[in-house]
């Protein structure tokens, strides 16, 4: 059997903290072995608790709070300067892969023959293809203007 | 009334960097940095310990990305805050973090405090994490629950033998003063 505590051991400390006992309360923490050894316990660590307050001195809260703003600032220039590396590898990739393209692609395309050939799937991928360009340009440039702005 | 007004609009979306933000929550800092202090001086053992984590405690809270919250809310979640920075604390410095208290008070105490505090530790960070939360902050199972992050149904059993652990040690000493 595990052991366990009576069940109007909260109800007696509530009691000792709002100062509200009734009468049935009161006298059930008087007879019963296990209130009456929480209410001793609890009365003990209220005292020790008073006593270590006394001598506590909060730090200013403005100071928590600039520290806390400052400390805001710092993990969103970290957040975005892991971003931008984020971008700067992409556009690394993009450009080396570019530059393969025009080098070796690009000579031997035949431009009449795939714009005539671009209907249907082709031309809605290509359509795709556009956009996510364009999406990924937006967020490249969004936290730079966003930096920018909130500067001036 | 005025002060929960206060910090229900420095807690609703929007606070930041508002003066009204800082008022409510310089409001809520006078309400609960006391009684956090006292936890986290008694739980960790050390006054230097808590003046640290009760600033680390705030500042975690004022980064937080939770939904709004209200009074009661906030105060539980900063007790669960602290308890997670004090359970860091033991785990990345285990020497030291748990010493009981450099001395402090008067003099007239001193019976009582000793009493207190030769008991204390005896006891666990957890055990006495429990104790303070139940008899000290008198919050409920449930609320223990969400400040230390244990499960409901095993709080009373904990609080329990927490209890009869600090009765132990506590006892004699009483009965020879």
């Amino acid at each position: 059997m595990k052991p366990m505590s009576c069940e109007h051991e909260s109800s007696v400390i509530r009691a000792l903290h709002s100062g509200e006992w009734s009468s049935e309360l009161r006298l059930h923490a008087a007879e019963c072995p296990d209130c009456n050894q929480a209410l001793q316990l609890a009365e003990a660590l209220g005292e020790a608790a008073r006593r270590a307050e006394a001598g506590f001195q909060a730090p200013d809260a403005h100071w928590i709070w600039q520290r806390s703003r400052v400390r805001a600032r710092e993990i969103a220039v970290r957040r975005m300067t892991r971003l931008l590396a984020a971008m700067r590898a992409l556009a690394a990739v993009y450009v080396a892969a570019a530059a393969l393209w025009l080098l070796r692609g690009s000579a031997a395309l035949q431009y009449r023959e795939v714009a005539s050939s671009m209907h249907g799937t082709s031309a809605g991928f290509a359509l795709m293809g556009a956009m996510v360009a364009a999406v990924c340009v937006v967020a490249g440039l969004w936290p730079i203007l966003r930096d920018s702005s909130e500067a001036s | 009334m005025e002060d929960a007004r206060m910090i229900a609009a420095w807690i609703a979306p929007g606070r930041e960097q508002t003066a009204a933000g800082e008022e409510g929550f310089r409001r809520l800092y006078e309400a609960t940095s006391r009684p956090l202090w006292g936890y986290l001086q008694h739980a960790s053992g050390r006054p230097d310990v808590a003046d640290d984590l009760l600033q680390e405690t705030y500042c975690k809270f004022l980064l937080r990305e939770t939904p709004a919250m209200d009074e009661a809310e906030s105060r539980s979640y900063l007790f669960r805050i602290a308890t997670n920075l004090l359970h860091n604390r033991f785990r990345s410095r285990d020497d030291d973090a748990r010493e009981e208290p450099a001395e402090c008070g008067t003099q007239t105490d001193e019976d009582a405090r000793l009493d207190v505090r030769a008991a204390m530790r005896h006891l666990k960070p957890r055990e006495r994490e429990l104790l303070w939360l139940a008899y000290v902050e008198g919050m409920s199972h449930a609320e223990i629950a969400t400040a230390t992050g244990l499960g409901a149904m095993s709080i009373r059993i904990l609080l329990y033998r927490a209890r009869q652990k600090a009765s132990e040690f506590l006892r004699p000493q009483r009965i020879k003063s």
